[in-house]
């Protein structure tokens, strides 16, 4: 097929807080050095902020684009500062962080530039024919490889995709770009930490979470029954049984709550989204209980039930109530 | 205020997909039903109360697909939306959320409307994708993940608050228009009430036609669809409900974790 690397140039923005680079950025620069080193393709970070100096960064030229108005993420101002680094970079690939900020203004730059897009990218494959990335899709039941279209393509990494850079390379170059991106759409941005913190689900051993497949609000009676016969054990919910109201979103797994990794993961009725998945994936051991086969949970589970959970679960804890007696 | 509700129909997460023989896309064959996407659904219950604060609103939906769309469409006229507008399209294959963004900002012009609401991904794909491509293309701006907003008529402009990772949020002030993806937690959809039901049945769905194929691989291409590799064991206990209940409570207990 097409020749995709035609320009040789492969451009990632940086993800940052108060002009630090965070941890996530060496992961995409990883990335990005798997296709420079198959392509053999320059890697330039693109770091929007507000910045006086800043220190090189390995595996990587850096990029500064600089602006007052980009102080604070915006979405406006994050692609302002995306489309002027692509028209000096001419990137053939935009390697993006699959975070609140990446996914907001990821696409749209895609847009703008009218090249292809692929969010939360979880890996990426060589082949004869070009480079393969892959994602999960429909429920998360199946992997998808895709190519690329028309370059730029711009694509979003689910962090924790890729290792971090060993930061072995050689530091790059820093430039500086002085720009004047002011958000014209945007106003009173204020950012706020709610308190989420749930100490019983921070130390809990056992986790027993619960997802759609609940159900009702009267069917968590027996899943704390359930709970009960475990020492050090908490209960969680996926992100539909919070919206639900089942569950307190300080309970929560997944990209948007909770990362836990307990020894034991009980998911009850949990279908297994890719997002669900992110922040439960590191448990010892993870048994679920789901009564559809083909659920993509199993995927991610040592122990599969398929078992409709009103039967199941009061039938568990007679059998732990047995060995109890 | 004129609003407009971009909505996904999507199979129902139960149903299973069948890989095509090129193993480039799926059917659902057996069984499927399909339902409005979860976050959509939000997006329209968000529009309803918008419109129930601010007298003369009215709520128009898109949809893009094949004929089944159309109960989708439905089924938001039947929460209390006005009209539907369904982009047909009957071809089952990838269709790249560039493509759709284009037709649906396409379907914008001339429009003027004042708010355009998604939900912040679909269900299915995840792609999260089609709601800030169309505000790139309208030239407006667009926030993801809301999970409040608030409309400002005298200033023209909406108050959002979009979730953040790790528990962390944040609040801004866009201009109008604007396009806004929301998250689920936002409200609770409503059921359709009776009369609104009633309206539905004589609501006509209006169609836009794209008979000629659309030229999805410009941008990208689904080349290969595989089974999810298992990450883990995935050891499945098989006999009666109480033998497997038995078998857990066993391996469990090996593991010193009861």
């Amino acid at each position: 097929m097409n020749h995709f690397m035609r320009n040789k140039s492969i451009m990632i923005m940086c993800e940052q807080s108060g002009g630090r680079i965070l941890p996530v950025t060496h992961e995409l620069i990883f990335c990005a050095s798997l296709i420079a080193g198959r392509y053999d393709s320059r890697v330039t970070a693109v770091l929007p902020g507000n910045i006086a100096d800043t220190d090189s960064i390995s595996g990587a030229d850096l990029l500064v684009i600089n602006s007052p108005g980009l102080a604070e993420y915006t979405c406006e101002g994050w692609e302002k500062a995306a489309l002027l680094a692509a028209e000096q970079i001419m990137p053939d690939i935009i390697i993006i962080a699959h975070t609140s900020t990446g996914y907001d203004y990821a696409p749209r730059v895609a847009a703008l530039l009218e090249g292809g897009c692929i969010t939360s990218v979880a890996g990426i494959e060589f082949t004869p024919e070009g480079i393969r990335y892959r994602r999960s899709g429909f429920h998360g039941k199946l992997d998808l490889l895709y190519g690329a279209g028309k370059p730029p393509l711009v694509i979003t990494v689910l962090p924790g995709a890729f290792p971090a850079d060993d930061q072995q390379a050689e530091p790059g170059t820093v430039s500086y770009i002085e720009a004047a991106i002011d958000p014209v759409f945007t106003s009173n941005l204020q950012y706020m930490i709610p308190d989420q913190s749930n100490t019983e689900l921070e130390h809990a051993e056992v986790i027993i979470a619960v997802g759609k497949g609940i159900g009702k609000i009267e069917n968590l009676q027996m899943i704390r029954k359930m709970a009960s016969c475990f020492n050090r054990s908490a209960i969680a919910g996926s992100r539909v049984a919070c919206d639900n109201g089942w569950i307190e979103y300080n309970a929560q797994v997944g990209i948007t709550g909770k990362k836990v990794a307990p020894l034991l993961y009980m998911a009850c009725g949990i279908s297994g989204s890719m997002q669900h998945i992110a922040g439960m994936k590191d448990s010892k051991t993870v048994v679920s209980i789901n009564r559809d086969p083909d659920a993509a949970i199993f995927r991610h589970s040592d122990i599969c039930i398929v078992e409709e959970l009103e039967k199941f679960i009061p039938e568990f804890i007679r059998e732990a109530e047995k060995h109890r007696a | 205020m004129k609003i407009l509700v971009c909505i996904k129909q999507v199979p129902d997460q139960e149903s299973r997909p069948t890989v095509n023989q090129a193993k480039t896309w799926v059917g659902y064959f057996e069984n499927a039903s399909y339902w409005i996407n979860r976050y959509d659904e939000h997006a329209v219950e968000e529009a309803l109360r918008i419109r129930e604060m601010i007298p003369g609103t009215t709520i128009d939906i898109v949809s893009f697909g094949p004929e089944r769309v159309k109960s989708a469409i439905k089924r938001c006229i039947e929460m209390g939306a006005d009209r539907g507008f369904h982009l047909y399209y009957d071809r089952d294959d990838y269709h790249s959320p560039s493509i759709k963004s284009r037709l649906i900002a396409e379907f914008c012009k001339n429009q003027e409307y004042d708010l355009i609401l998604t939900g912040v991904m679909s269900e299915d794909m995840m792609s999260g994708q089609t709601g800030p491509m169309i505000a790139a293309r309208l030239g407006v701006p667009s926030a993801t993940s809301v999970i409040k907003l608030e409309i400002n008529t005298e200033k023209q402009s909406i108050q959002v608050e979009r979730e953040l990772d790790s528990g962390h949020r944040c609040s801004m002030e866009l201009v109008l228009p604007a396009l806004v993806a929301v998250q689920s937690g936002i409200n609770r959809p409503r059921y359709p009430s009776l009369s609104n039901v009633m309206r539905a049945k004589n609501t006509e769905i209006r169609e836009i036609r794209y008979t000629d194929s659309l030229p999805a691989s410009k941008y990208e291409t689904v080349e290969r669809i595989s089974e999810v590799e298992f990450d883990r064991a995935g050891i499945r206990l098989g006999g009666t409900t109480a033998e497997k209940a038995a078998a857990l409570w066993q391996l469990l207990h090996e593991k010193a974790l009861i």
